[in-house]
């Protein structure tokens, strides 16, 4: 097979653009995004809905330290039917449709603004100035399922699976530059493509707020069956077992 | 270790260094910030990213040597870089708590919490505020308050722990303690402190208890003395106690009783042998 050769002006004219135009685009979506990021309000109310949850966890998980007396008294203050926290404590259920609620629909639009829509403006443009070109060789062998991967934009059915496209190599800076990104903004940054890609993976359940009724009865209901078993019973004899006193 | 660095000799990257390590680890050296903050200040404009937060704690080492006035220059700089920050206004109420002027801090913080209802830091300081006037009954019932909020705050709960500990309210203190203890049940120093309460309620049922606080103390750490002493009283006392019933129980507290005389001999005699051999190098020298 005979060896493919580059011209040296795809290097100059697509495979650095390439790279310096979704650098560059990075940047200004992290600052685009500071600009339009809302100061998040948090509700007093969910700031203590979530540190007694905190609290009711903690109480599952280490309650057999305490003595049953402290144990019960506590779980009493949680679950008791009258006056327990998690049965007086009423909450709206939150199951409300987002798209009521102003404040979220700016939210997602803010969303959308920095993040799919330079995404698809960006990555057609580049598809369509930049298509069709062979832009650079991985450096090792690769199976033909990765021709899909890296090949985008090129079918060529006999060409060697290591070539990368132009396309793909967009998409694969597009989610290789994030430790360039950290090294240039820092942690954190707005500009890192791959986590908004996470957060899409993971559904649009975890963007909703949970909601605190569901939650509580889920409490409650491991807080009650919850087994008081005191850790320390055996305190006295583990200690003198540990000094050999028999 | 701290002691050994030589102020006079530092450089500026080092000085830096040293209180960027000071800041992460909330370490609040008072006595050392003498020696380098010239250093600090003077240099302050040639590191930008790092100017601000410096300057926040250079005003808390201020106010720590009662130089309010260079504490109000610093506070200054933070409020014409960052207007209407919270975080600028605790600063401020800081400085007017250190100066002794309670009303104007209180004042302050309300605005802020007025503003930001979830701020905890100013709630806290609210209370620290009311604690440094002595005021022990409005603390507890300003931190009690907060903790209705925040009730996974730890902090707050060792916090009210030892005002309630002040106050002598000891079975509040100990329900304060054992909220540590959900938290940290591996800690033997929470051990001990609940044992420590349990022993000074007194009545047998919670001398069992304190029993067995003092002993999981000591099986985490075998070296904590006080435990030790604290298990010698326990025992001791639950001896008088069992001393009619006898029995099985007896029995079991009079091993246990044998085990800590033995060991407190036993620690006796390596005290004594410390002290000789620290007498002996004295004379030597």
């Amino acid at each position: 097979m005979v060896e493919l050769l580059l011209d040296p002006k795809i290097r100059l004219w697509v495979f650095l653009p390439i790279v310096v135009i979704t650098f560059l685009v990075g940047i200004v979506r992290h600052y685009v995004s500071i600009i339009l990021s809302s100061q998040k309000k948090i509700e007093l109310i969910q700031v203590q809905d979530s540190q007694v949850m905190i609290r009711a966890r903690l109480l599952r998980e280490n309650g057999k330290y305490l003595p049953r007396q402290s144990f019960a008294m506590r779980r009493h203050w949680f679950n008791n039917e009258e006056t327990g926290y998690f049965k007086v404590q009423k909450r709206p259920s939150n199951a409300q449709n987002p798209m009521t609620d102003p404040g979220m629909m700016t939210d997602m639009l803010k969303g959308n603004v920095t993040n799919v829509l330079p995404m698809i403006v960006i990555g057609g443009w580049i598809n369509w100035m930049f298509s069709g070109f062979l832009t650079t060789k991985v450096p090792f062998p690769l199976t033909l399922r990765f021709k899909p991967m890296l090949q985008r934009g090129v079918e060529l059915a006999y060409l060697d699976a290591s070539w990368v496209s132009s396309a793909s190599w967009y998409f694969l800076n597009v989610f290789g530059l994030r430790t360039i990104y950290a090294l240039v903004l820092g942690e954190n940054n707005a500009a890192d493509q791959s986590k908004v890609m996470q957060e899409q993976m993971s559904g649009a359940a975890m963007a909703m707020p949970p909601d605190p009724k569901a939650a509580f009865k889920a409490e409650w209901e491991a807080l009650e069956i919850t087994e008081h078993r005191w850790a320390l019973v055996t305190a006295e004899a583990d200690l003198l077992l540990q000094n050999n006193v028999s | 270790m701290s002691d050994s660095i030589n102020y006079e000799d530092l450089g500026i990257n080092e000085a830096f260094d040293l209180i960027r390590k000071w800041r992460e680890n909330n370490e609040r050296k008072f006595s050392e910030w003498v020696l380098v903050w010239e250093k600090i200040y003077k240099n302050l404009d040639s590191r930008p990213n790092e100017k601000y937060i410096v300057a926040e704690q250079l005003l808390v080492a201020m106010l720590d040597q009662h130089s309010y006035n260079l504490a109000l220059m610093w506070l200054e700089l933070l409020l014409e870089q960052f207007p209407g920050s919270l975080r600028v206004m605790r600063y401020k109420a800081l400085c007017l708590e250190a100066q002794g002027q309670y009303d104007a801090a209180q004042y302050v913080l309300d605005e802020i919490i007025k503003v930001d209802e979830t701020n905890a830091p100013a709630r806290k300081r609210r209370v620290a505020s009311l604690k440094a006037q002595g005021l022990l009954s409005d603390a507890i019932k300003e931190l009690v308050d907060y903790l209705k909020r925040f009730t996974a705050d730890m902090e707050a709960w060792q916090q009210l722990g030892e005002l309630y500990l002040e106050a002598a309210d000891y079975s509040r203190a100990l329900f304060c303690t054992e909220e540590l203890l959900l938290h940290q049940p591996h800690n033997h120093l929470l051990h001990q402190r609940l044992a420590d309460i349990r022993y000074t309620m007194g009545g047998v049922e919670n001398m069992e208890l304190a029993k067995a606080h003092y002993c999981r103390t000591l099986k985490l750490n075998p070296n904590n003395l006080r435990a030790l002493l604290g298990l010698n009283l326990v025992t001791n006392n639950l001896l008088g106690h069992y001393k009619s019933s006898g029995g099985a129980k007896r029995k079991e507290v009079w091993k246990l009783s044998r085990w800590v005389h033995s060991e407190l001999g036993r620690r006796q005699a390596d005290a004594h042998s410390l002290t000789d051999l620290m007498l002996a190098i004295s004379i030597a020298d």
